[in-house]
């Protein structure tokens, strides 16, 4: 990107086009006059066409033209008869003369064409790569990466002492990219707060003071005391971003000392990557809508889960105690103490499962505010394994349970009804949703630092579609039949559990069907202390 | 107490505490209770026994409550109620709908569900008329909630298919009702055309209600069309 920058920088000095054609003209005069003696030779002012070609290719029309004339002057001047005169003797000459001038301003003109369009064509053909890259680079995800990386591009490409996107957008959606060198970025971040801010937010200036695309507004500096950087006026630029019509932001640049002015290519390319800037900053804002729609939406899903989950699993066990508790203070029938007797249990179970489902409300609300700390002490994890299994046994009955643990077990550091409660959890889901008379498999494994315990059924398995959701509070695996089935807090619960461990717990699908649920809790430091010792 | 013969009651929830506690307390209140924790047990024990009242929840584990709703009241008028945790507007409505006679939330206060369960037994009866689940013509009575016929003050022994047919009398009497459809609603949806097993049954109930059997009083025979069943109100 070196040449096109020299490149400019010559176009940019027209003036020296003009000298370059006068030195063109010297030279070939020079020539004849020299090398040649002066000698006529027919046709001789032929040699002023290869000038004139060359300041057609190297500056274009203006020089050309200038070059045709001059060397027309001074072939008459120098070369023609009568010699240090314009006027010419033989009418003949007269008409080789124009013909001359005629030929060089034609080629000239040509040549300098033919020059424009591939210049026009080196320039589009840069426009184009630079958009391509800018629309690549702004479809990042990242959508301030995004910025940072075009305003980087545009930097490099139009060799600036600094870039900035600047989109207000609303109170908590404003980005803004900064590249280039720190005294001329704070001078844009201070000048950005005076002229900038009045041009970048609200409705769009009207009229003139918008101006058309492509034009600049030029921010003149304003001169505080005690600021040291303040670039030449004009070499700060601004070019709003706009949204169907409306503004959201700027383009800030600002220009070396030593660089050349914005050619109409570089206003071109700058007004197509704002408007681009504005199609990105909408469809960002348009993304972010619909993720907070998508979270009100869920926030409302888990409302009502929770509404369900509490009316089914809360009125559940109610009903079964209302009804017992109003049997048993009925006038009318006198109860066998047998009845009583099942009443009253039905009342004591039906409450205790009542406390284990809000107890389970209370955790996950510890959980999710991280108020959890386990109360741990050293134990023998294959005891409470047994403890778990011996509790269970009512609801395990249909079920073949399997338990492989090792012999040599480490003691593990956990709170005792912690997890107790996460093995029982993770036993009864593999009782309650596995058809009766399918096994379930219990093991325990030491692995390096960590013991990994797995509960694992022949059931249907989890659909895939539930694994990565199947930890969230009030999820619910969708299966066959209507009933909702649990509150869909349990798993919930258990997984904070065993993070506050420091472990963690995650489901799979078995390699021969079924659902396997595993979790690991950390042995570090378990040797220092004995088995079976509490630690303090 | 009462003998445990009153009216055959189904009770069908998937909460076995629920169960207990119904079954035990309807029990003692002189219901006859078979019980069905999910939807298939339920539709086979309704096929099986006959049950004279459902209690139905809505929440099963193999199928949705309402559809075992709209496949019983395919093929019976047995009154059924809904026992339900589901207490919206719309699942109330939606229940009615398909044919429900009541609709209870849980939890449920005991002498609620025993009065509704009067209620619907009641309405079994037709016309109903004063508190009891009780039809009377001449001096032929049948008890729908004790699940008692008598005759004169002399109780009469029904074996549970007789019970059913005439329970279809009384709750269509001074009506009309053909072979087939009499076949349908008292030995259900596949039967219809075993008009032979009916007037087997129809002379059996005459001789055991009738005074005289060959001149019937109250279950008159509609020829060529079917049965009818006459009460006082005519």
């Amino acid at each position: 990107m070196k040449a096109p920058h020299s490149l400019r920088v010559l176009i940019a000095a027209r003036w020296a086009g003009y000298l370059a054609a006068l030195a063109a003209v010297t030279l070939v005069s020079l020539f004849i006059g020299l090398a040649l003696g002066g000698a006529r030779i027919a046709n001789i002012s032929m040699l002023y066409l290869i000038g004139v070609f060359a300041v057609a290719i190297a500056y274009g029309r203006g020089p050309a033209v200038l070059a045709s004339l001059a060397a027309f002057l001074t072939f008459d001047w120098f070369f023609v008869e009568p010699l240090h005169a314009i006027t010419v003797s033989n009418p003949d000459e007269w008409v080789a003369l124009l013909l001359f001038l005629l030929t060089a301003i034609v080629t000239g003109q040509l040549t300098a064409a033919v020059r424009r369009r591939a210049l026009e064509a080196e320039q589009r053909e840069r426009e184009a790569a630079v958009l391509y890259d800018v629309v690549r680079l702004i479809s990042e995800r990242d959508f301030v990466a995004a910025l940072q990386a075009v305003a980087d591009r545009l930097r490099t490409e139009l060799t600036l002492s600094a870039v900035v996107i600047d989109l207000p957008g609303g109170d908590h959606d404003a980005v803004r990219a900064e590249v280039g060198e720190p005294d001329a970025l704070a001078f844009l971040r201070t000048t950005a707060r005076l002229p900038a801010d009045r041009l970048t937010v609200g409705k769009a200036p009207i009229g003139a003071q918008r101006g058309t695309p492509g034009h600049w507004v030029r921010i003149v500096p304003s001169r505080r005391p005690g600021q040291p950087y303040v670039p030449a006026p004009g070499r700060v630029h601004l070019v709003p971003v706009t949204v169907r019509e409306q503004r959201v932001g700027a383009l800030l640049l600002v220009r070396p000392a030593d660089g050349a002015p914005f050619s109409s290519a570089d206003t071109r390319l700058l007004t197509t990557v704002s408007g681009q800037l504005g199609l990105a900053a909408e469809r960002v804002r348009l993304a972010l809508q619909a993720t907070e729609a998508e979270i009100l939406r869920r926030t409302d899903e888990l409302k009502s889960a929770l509404i369900n989950a509490v009316s089914h699993d809360l009125r559940t066990p109610l009903a079964s105690i209302i009804a017992s508790a109003g049997s048993l203070r009925q006038q009318d029938v006198h109860w066998t103490d047998g009845e009583r007797q099942e009443f009253a249990e039905a009342i004591e179970e039906e409450a205790q499962r009542l406390d284990r489902i809000v107890g389970n409300l209370l955790d996950l609300s510890r959980i999710e505010a991280g108020h959890l700390r386990p109360d741990k002490g050293w134990y023998d994890l294959s005891a409470l394994l047994e403890d778990v299994l011996g509790r269970l046994r009512p609801i395990t009955a249909g079920h073949p349970v399997s338990v492989d643990v090792p012999e040599e077990l480490p003691p593990v550091s956990l709170d005792y009804v912690e997890i107790d409660q996460v093995l029982s959890n993770l036993v009864e889901n593999a009782a309650k949703y596995t058809p009766s008379g399918t096994p379930i498999a219990l093991s325990i494994k030491h692995q390096g630092d960590e013991i990994e315990v797995a509960v694992a059924d022949r059931g249907p398995g989890i659909p895939a579609e539930s694994l990565p959701r199947l930890f969230d509070p009030f999820y619910r695996v969708d299966r066959p039949g209507p009933r909702p089935q649990g509150t869909g807090v349990g798993l919930a619960v258990a997984k904070g559990l065993i993070e506050a461990h420091g472990g963690h717990l995650w489901a799979e699908n078995g390699p021969q069907g079924g659902a396997r649920f595993a979790f690991t809790l950390p042995l570090s430091a378990a040797v220092a202390v004995a088995p079976g010792e509490p630690a303090a | 107490m009462s003998r445990p013969e009153g009216a055959r009651i189904l009770v069908v929830d998937d909460e076995p505490a629920i169960v207990r506690a119904v079954r035990t307390n309807l029990t003692r209140h002189g219901f006859q209770v078979d019980t069905a924790t999910n939807a298939q047990e339920a539709l086979a024990t309704q096929r099986q026994r006959r049950p004279d009242l459902i209690l139905l929840d809505l929440g099963l584990p193999d199928r949705d409550g309402l559809e075992i709703l709209r496949h019983i009241r395919s093929d019976s008028s047995t009154p059924i109620i809904i026992l339900s945790v589901r207490g919206a507007e719309r699942d109330k409505v939606a229940a009615l709908d398909l044919g429900a006679d009541d609709y209870l939330t849980k939890p449920f206060g005991v002498d609620e569900l025993l009065a509704r369960i009067r209620v619907a037994l009641r309405h079994a009866v037709r016309p109903p008329r004063g508190t009891a689940a009780v039809f009377r013509t001449g001096d032929l009575e049948v008890d729908v909630e004790h699940r008692r016929v008598t005759v004169g003050s002399k109780e009469v022994h029904l074996t549970p298919t007789e019970y059913e047919l005439l329970k279809v009398f009384v709750a269509h009497p001074d009506k009309v009702l053909t072979d087939q459809m009499l076949l349908r609603q008292a030995w259900g949806p596949e039967y219809g055309s075993e008009g032979h097993y009916l007037h087997v049954y129809i002379a059996r109930l005459r001789r055991k209600l009738e005074a005289d059997p060959q001149k019937p009083r109250y279950l008159l025979t509609e020829p060529g069309v079917g049965y009818r069943l006459l009460s006082d109100e005519r």
